[in-house]
């Protein structure tokens, strides 16, 4: 987020689109609430179902799965056709003025650069990039010139008028119409829109350009760095955030460095310049890195060798994403495979196939709570387990409560939990598993490897004397950054160096360790409820990075000469002399003791793009396209009435068992497939359904299904169906509900069909999963897979 | 110290039922087995081990859906049905506003199980436990135990969303009332002011109570003024049928010469 | 008949059949000591008063209302042609009682504390006076019937004893039902909004004792009737149709305060809203409250014993159906949920009621209950076909 859950109440009118927080991330929901109840706030919620989010929100457009580009491009069209963006913001903190190459065309649905390789394709994004004067890009500040940013942009979204943006997503011209003018009356300087997202936007074969749409419309109506505004991904798993911040990603570093490429980069000279950009904050990358050198290999690295960066693990650009690893694991590719803290059994897509993958190890090692689906895999309904010879492991892990450490959330901040209590029996933290596992690896290379350094070297000292737990503290300060000769743990990742000086784990945390003089706590640790400027930025309740800054980008929350868009909202203000800053500025704003006037930060407000600015169309960082354009999901019940590009040319396709999809209107599988969660069931439901306070109010699996189809069926409610789709089908019970209603999607009717995905054959309440459904298709750029829509059909069992 | 109660405001509830996680862990209730609920709401009612539920209403109304959810438990009423029904005054109203079951709450067992209070009770509330040898009256007990140490009720302190505000009732009542005066939203009535003599959990709504599960037009006075209206005759009652009946038997005694009390119940002949 | 010692009880099939059934009652009971009211019935929170208050006490209570209204009649306002039946009367009022005990001894959840309410002054509660009454009743009438019993078993002097207290005996046993007559109807003011109004009311008190009292002369003729055919008797016309003369005017009475009440409360013409309880309301009234009237009120119809008969049972019916009315057609709509007793809710009433016909067969044929021959006499000796 680039804002925080506290920040909500500054907000003016909410768009949630793709998110359900009310059933997901019901402390959101609080803060959506006081918004309302303070400032009169209104809510529009777009999504396929009447979700409880809806129940709370001012005015809800029903909207068919995988159609979110049109109804974002389309609220873009409306902004500007009306004059409502934010025209001022636009033209100066955006790329809008940006000329681009005029070989630059959208032609049959598809971008300039389009090449077919084997049976993939891939854009070549040359004729995406600015025009340019040596080494200065060509702007035109009227935004008149037909190749500027704003010309194109505006020519693109043109074609997603009401009418069609209706006809695409089945949701009433009229209702559209309103959430066209309240949304768009966030455009105003003083009017803060908050979009709030999550997996409806992100769980589709064009999962990113979804994102990118929603950062767009933010961008024109001057929504981005303002208190109440922002682009809000609502985040899944408590530490989620963490995680992606740490790097549980394969192609990244923590703090968001790139992974070293084989190919790419053969030195530490290599990576640091092709890195590097020229201009933005990321100019400092090599302190970053280098410091993230310095802790992984302490004293061994040094400059005289590159910093061990040749002990660096590098990939060689292959997928290696959830979807192709268990393709891989299916073609028998993959020996052994450590389950640690997810239960792909019932999370992965086409998950039949992931558990029948599962046979092809040699070992399993599950980390884990409980027994899940994916460990008992080989006594799951249906196989015999003698026939499966893969040796399974499951290690007991300790439960959050039973553990201390931090947790990031949605709003960025890092908050120290402490231990409520002792974890049960031989269950142990995971902090103290992969501790045990590093030094029995160690062990085994004792005895020789091939190639033993990195293992060995490593920077591992850990322990405390007369303590089975390692050092969660001298851990947390690694990661924080510290000076290497001294240890001490650094404020700032200003204060990190690119001479091994500094060591630093993940330079976006640095500071979250640091005692607050004040407080005398750590950073992570403080829990002041004082709000000094009374907006919500509680800024010594723990740690939010970067910085402690708690609205990103919160420059744009002024005009160019320093002055607040809205004063009664100012995060920081410049009276003429000075900065008075009630937030952490998110540019700079000294020089020393010496003030940076506003005109210097005006011109670069989003200090991590290379311009400097917002892109409303991006040249680079998505493989599919400069812009959103709409295509249908892979599977879907119309044609695109966009063009005749169907689906996403780059969508994710495997192989195989996995290749089984449904055709386009396919008779076999009329009604549109989407997945959700419930409020009282967690993701793949390990916990939850073992835990009976929670299956007591959500005992089993179910579909819903709009009255009109189950009266069409003969469906009663609570009535056993079958929900069957290309891939396999399952059984559940029927829940029949106004909650889904059939919507209108170019003159045809579109049935949906809502699908909670929890539950599995363990537990104390098991129960059909859903993801044996869905579909093995997933987003070019993050590989997500496209759970949220594809095509399945429903009969009564 | 001031009575106290719960400010429920419908409009802003999620339905997240953490209220009744926390009802159930906080008193030790068990969990129990329930199947698929095609509301949501499992398992749908009060009973003895729920003391707390969270119903879910669908309003159709001209093609728009309104979804929802309403917290019930014990009213707490200003003058409880269940206490003046109760003949063995095994229900009290504490000076913090907790109406509390005592044979469970104080351990004092006076309850013969007779069930009467379920009866009175105009919400439906006290809940009987029906599978036990030597069974109680169950119901939730405002956290009681929490009111006396200062603190909240467990439901209140797990809403996320300031559903439940926890207060002086008289305060919430000024509350409730500035909210729905200020806000053209709200249905215009404080569910829990005047019914049934008043309760110390309040409601307001953006929807009409009837249609989330509550009577609308009761009595505004108390059940226990209505029986109290009943059985505060019973003493004339006694004495003076009493003596009309004397009278009466005296005065036909009389003229009815002949009678013979001992005829009544002499023996009957022998064959 | 002797005053002799020994005990008879003639076995017949059909005492034998009643025998097997009060033991299959009684095996039920246990189980439900044991294993909670949940195991053996079909009560749940939304029910929680089922088939055995609802009928076992409601019903018992008001059909044995015949033993006050016969002593009201008989010994406060002396008529004394009436004074045959009432030991009869007297009779059938205490075993009802002592079945309305059992049942509630049954359904009370925590039957070992049922001492307490004595000693704690729930006064506040309806309840609390329909315990006392019944309670304070019961001693009563067991210490009438001692008056019959020390006849039976030998003790002039405790007979005298009890001669003396006879008459204070005799108000109290008519003020204490006429209490807890009334109050089992005053235990429905507090479902004010539950029960529906054509029944709530705040004058249901009346109605109850009213209706109980009215359904004495009724319950009499039609024990009366049963009596004699048992033990062969001539059953007594002609007393019966005086006394429900009694019943016809009451009823009128009662009909006419009905009809008020529900005008005065504004809900008369919910009797006509054709809701099921607007039908049943009906079928009360119509059937139950006008049809006798009409009956009783027709002299040929009143004078015959067939006649006064069917009029008599339409009344104890319609008091049956109108206490089921209240505990289970009224409240149904406001409670929700649905109740039908189970089997051994079943099981366990039958056997109660087993339980009563076997008590007075045996008390009639070691007791001296049914009247001498003379009052009554048409003639038929008393003696030979007594042995039913
Ligand atoms: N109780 C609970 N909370 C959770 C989780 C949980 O499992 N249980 N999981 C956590 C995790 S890991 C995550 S990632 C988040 C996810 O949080 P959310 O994204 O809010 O979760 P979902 O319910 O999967 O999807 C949100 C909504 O998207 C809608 N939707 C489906 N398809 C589309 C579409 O094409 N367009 C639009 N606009 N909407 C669509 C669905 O109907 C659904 O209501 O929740 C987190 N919080
Ligand atoms: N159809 C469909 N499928 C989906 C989604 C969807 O919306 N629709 N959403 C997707 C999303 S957003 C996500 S995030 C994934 C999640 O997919 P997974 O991560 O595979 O699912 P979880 O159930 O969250 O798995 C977490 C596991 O960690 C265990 N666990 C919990 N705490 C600890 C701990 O402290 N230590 C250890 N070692 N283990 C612990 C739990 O018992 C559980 O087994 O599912 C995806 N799958
Ligand atoms: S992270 Fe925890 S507190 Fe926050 S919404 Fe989810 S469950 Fe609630
Ligand atoms: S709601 Fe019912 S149980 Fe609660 S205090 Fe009132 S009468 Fe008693
Ligand atoms: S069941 Fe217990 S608490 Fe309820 S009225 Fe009877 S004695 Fe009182
Ligand atoms: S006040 Fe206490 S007992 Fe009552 S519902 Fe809330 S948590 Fe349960
Ligand atoms: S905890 Fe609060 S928001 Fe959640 S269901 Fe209960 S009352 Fe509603
Ligand atoms: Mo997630």
């Amino acid at each position: 987020m680039t804002n925080s859950f506290p920040d909500y109440q500054n907000s003016d009118v909410f768009l949630i689109i793709g998110a359900n927080p009310a059933e997901n991330h019901p402390m959101a929901m609080r803060h959506m609430g006081m918004a309302k109840a303070k400032r009169g706030a209104k809510i529009i919620c777009a999504d396929p179902r009447f979700t409880k989010s809806a129940a709370k929100a001012d005015l809800y457009a029903p909207i068919r799965p995988g159609t979110d580009i049109a109804f974002l491009l389309g609220l873009m069209n409306y902004a500007i056709q009306n004059n409502l963006y934010h025209h001022e913001y636009v033209v100066n903190y955006t790329n809008a003025s940006y000329l681009i190459n005029p070989e630059y065309a959208l032609k049959d649905g598809v971008f300039t650069g389009l090449a077919e390789k084997g049976d993939k394709f891939s854009y070549d994004n040359q004729s995406w990039q600015y025009q340019k004067n040596g080494d200065s890009v060509k702007k035109d500040p009227t935004l008149q010139d037909p190749n500027c940013v704003f010309q194109i942009l505006k020519k693109h979204v043109a074609r997603y008028d009401i009418k069609t943006v209706s006809k695409i997503t089945g949701t009433p011209e009229d209702i559209y119409q309103k959430v066209c003018e309240l949304y768009c009356s966030t455009g105003k300087p003083g009017k803060a829109g908050n979009l709030v997202y999550a997996m409806g936007i992100t769980q589709h074969t064009y999962g990113a350009q979804n994102v990118r749409s929603v950062a767009m419309l933010q961008l024109l109506l001057g929504n981005i760095g303002i208190p109440g505004g922002g682009v809000n991904a609502q985040r899944g798993e408590s530490n989620v955030q963490g995680s992606t911040d740490l790097a549980m990603l394969y192609h990244l570093l923590p703090g968001y460095l790139p992974m070293p490429n084989a190919a790419k980069h053969s030195n530490l000279k290599d990576y640091l310049e092709k890195e590097t950009p020229a201009s933005g904050y990321w100019k400092n990358k090599p302190k970053f890195f280098i410091s993230l050198l310095k802790a992984f290999y302490g004293d061994y690295a040094t400059s005289a060798n590159d910093f061990c960066f040749d002990w660096m693990p590098k990939h060689t650009g292959g997928d290696h994403s959830h979807m192709a690893f268990f393709e891989a694991m299916y073609e028998g590719k993959i020996k052994g495979f450590i389950a640690w803290g997810q239960n792909p059994a019932v999370g992965g897509p086409a998950a039949a196939l992931e558990r029948k993958a599962l046979e092809n190890l040699d070992w399993l090692v599950g980390i884990d709570l409980f027994e899940t689906e994916t460990v008992s895999f080989w006594k799951r309904p249906g196989v015999n387990p003698a026939d499966i010879k893969t040796e399974v492991f499951l290690l007991p892990a300790a439960f959050s409560y039973e553990k201390e450490g931090t947790v990031a959330n949605s709003s960025r901040w890092i908050q120290w939990r402490w231990k409520a209590v002792e974890p049960p029996k031989d269950a142990k933290s995971d902090l103290w598993i992969a501790d045990r596992l590093m030094k029995a690896i160690r062990k085994e290379y004792q005895s020789g490897g091939k190639f033993p350094e990195p293992i060995m070297k490593m920077l591992w000292n850990y322990d405390i004397e007369g303590h089975e737990e390692p050092d969660i503290v001298k851990i947390a300060n690694e990661m924080n950054g510290y000076v290497v000769s001294d240890g001490t743990v650094l404020n700032s990742f200003g204060k990190l160096k690119d001479d091994g000086s500094t060591a630093c784990g993940i330079w976006i945390y640095t500071g979250y360790m640091y005692v607050d003089p004040e407080l005398k706590v750590p950073a992570c640790k403080r829990r002041s409820t004082e709000d000094q400027s009374g907006l919500g930025l509680f800024p010594n309740w723990s740690f939010s990075w970067p910085l402690n800054r708690r609205i990103v980008y919160n420059r744009c929350s002024a005009d160019p000469s320093g002055k607040p868009w809205d004063p009664q909202r100012a995060l920081v203000t410049w009276d003429g002399a000075k900065w008075i800053n009630n937030d952490v500025p998110d540019f700079g704003y000294k020089s020393g003791d010496q003030p940076i006037p506003p005109q210097v930060s005006a011109a670069t407000p989003f200090i991590m793009t290379v311009e400097g600015l917002g892109r409303v169309y991006a040249p680079v960082g998505l493989k599919d396209g400069p812009l959103p354009e709409h295509y249908e999901p892979v599977e879907s019940p119309v044609q695109n009435i966009m063009s005749k590009q169907q689906n996403n040319p780059l969508a994710a396709k495997f192989k195989g068992d996995f290749a089984k999809l449904a055709q386009t209107s396919s008779p076999d599988f009329p009604y549109v497939g989407t997945t959700h969660r419930l409020i009282e069931h967690y993701q793949s439901g390990a916990v939850t359904r073992n835990c009976p306070n929670l299956t007591e109010l959500m005992p089993e699996m179910f579909c819903e299904i709009s009255p009109d189809l189950a009266s069409k069926l003969g469906i009663n409610p609570g009535d056993d169906v079958i929900v069957s789709s290309a891939r396999t089908e399952i059984k559940c019970k029927a829940c029949v509900l106004p909650i889904i209603k059939p919507l209108k999607v170019n003159g045809s009717i579109v049935e949906i069909v809502g699908l909670p995905w929890h539950w599995g054959y363990q537990s104390l309440a098991p129960g059909s999963t859903a993801n044996e459904l869905t579909p093995y298709v997933g987003d070019p750029n993050t590989r997500i897979p496209e759970y949220k829509a594809f095509l399945c059909n429903v009969r009564k069992a | 110290m001031m009575s106290k109660g719960v400010l429920v405001d419908v409009t802003r509830c999620i339905g997240c039922r953490s209220c009744m996680v926390a009802c159930k862990t906080w008193n030790d209730l068990p969990p129990k087995k329930t199947t698929f609920s095609n509301t949501w709401d499992s398992p749908g009612k009060i009973d003895a081990d729920t003391w707390t539920v969270v119903n879910y209403y669908i309003i159709e109304e001209d093609g728009q859906v309104k979804w929802r959810f309403v917290k019930k438990q014990c009213m707490h009423c200003n003058e409880p049905a269940c206490e003046s029904a109760c003949f063995t005054h095994s229900f009290v109203k504490t000076k913090e506003g907790a109406v509390i079951y005592k044979p469970t709450v104080l351990n004092q067992d006076y309850c013969v199980g007779c069930r009467y209070c379920m009866i009175a009770c105009p919400f439906g509330v006290p809940a009987f436990q029906w599978e036990k040898a030597f069974p109680y009256v169950q119901k939730c007990k405002f956290c009681y135990e929490r009111l006396q140490e200062g603190m909240k009720p467990a439901c209140v302190t797990a809403c996320p969303t300031g559903t439940l505000k926890f207060g002086d009732r008289e305060e919430l009542l000024a509350e409730a009332r500035e909210r729905i005066d200020s806000n053209p939203n709200y249905y215009k009535k404080i569910y829990g002011e005047k019914e049934y003599g008043g309760t110390s959990w309040l409601y307001i709504s953006d929807v009409p109570f009837e249609k989330i599960g509550f009577k609308e037009d009761v009595s505004q006075k108390s059940i226990p003024s209505y029986t109290w209206d009943v059985l505060k005759w019973t003493p004339y009652i006694f004495f003076g049928w009493g003596a009309v009946l004397t009278a009466l038997r005296a005065y036909t005694k009389r003229r009815a010469e002949v009678h013979n009390e001992e005829e009544l119940y002499a023996p009957v002949e022998k064959d | 008949m002797q005053n002799g010692k020994k005990w008879r009880f003639k076995m017949t099939p059909f005492r034998l059949l009643l025998i097997v059934l009060v033991l299959i009652a009684a095996a039920a009971a246990i189980y439900r000591f044991v294993y909670g009211l949940g195991a053996v019935t079909n009560l749940s929170d939304e029910w929680p008063w089922g088939l055995w208050i609802g009928f076992d006490l409601f019903c018992g209570i008001a059909l044995a209302g015949g033993g006050f209204s016969t002593a009201l009649i008989v010994h406060v306002l002396h008529k004394d042609k009436y004074l045959p039946i009432v030991r009869a009367a007297l009779l059938t009022s205490l075993i009802g009682y002592v079945i309305a005990l059992v049942s509630l001894f049954l359904d009370i959840g925590r039957w070992f504390n049922f001492w307490r309410p004595f000693f704690y002054w729930g006064y506040h509660s309806v309840l609390f006076e329909v315990f006392w009454c019944i309670a304070l009743y019961t001693t009563v009438q067991v210490l009438e019937f001692g008056d019959i019993f020390f006849e039976r078993v030998n003790c002039p002097s405790l007979k005298k004893l009890l001669g003396v207290f006879m008459t204070p005996l005799l108000i109290i046993g008519i003020v204490l039902p006429t209490l807890h007559q009334s109050s089992l109807g005053s235990l429905y003011i507090v479902a004010v909004d539950k029960l529906n109004p054509l029944w709530w009311s705040m004058i249901i008190p009346f109605f109850f004792v009213w209706s109980a009292f009215f359904l004495g002369p009724a319950m009499v003729t039609i024990e009366g009737t049963l009596a004699a055919r048992a033990y062969n008797r001539e059953p007594e016309t002609d007393l019966y149709s005086s006394l429900t003369k009694v019943t016809m005017w009451m009823m009128i009475i009662y009909f006419i305060v009905k009809m008020g009440d529900l005008a005065y409360r504004g809900v008369f013409s919910t009797a006509f809203n054709g809701s099921y309880e607007s039908n049943m309301f009906l079928i009360e009234m119509i059937v139950f409250v006008l049809l006798p009237i009409v009956m009783y009120a027709t002299p040929s119809i009143q004078n015959k014993l067939s006649g006064v008969l069917t009029a008599s049972i339409l009344v104890v019916a319609g008091v049956v159906f109108n206490r089921m009315n209240v505990v289970f057609t009224g409240m149904a709509k406001s409670v929700g949920g649905s109740y039908f007793p189970s089997i051994w809710e079943w099981l366990i009433t039958i056997g109660m009621w087993s339980a009563l016909v076997l008590v007075y067969c045996f008390v009639v044929e070691n007791f001296p209950i049914l009247p001498k021959e003379e009052p009554v006499s048409h003639g038929k000796p008393f003696g030979t076909g007594f042995h039913a």
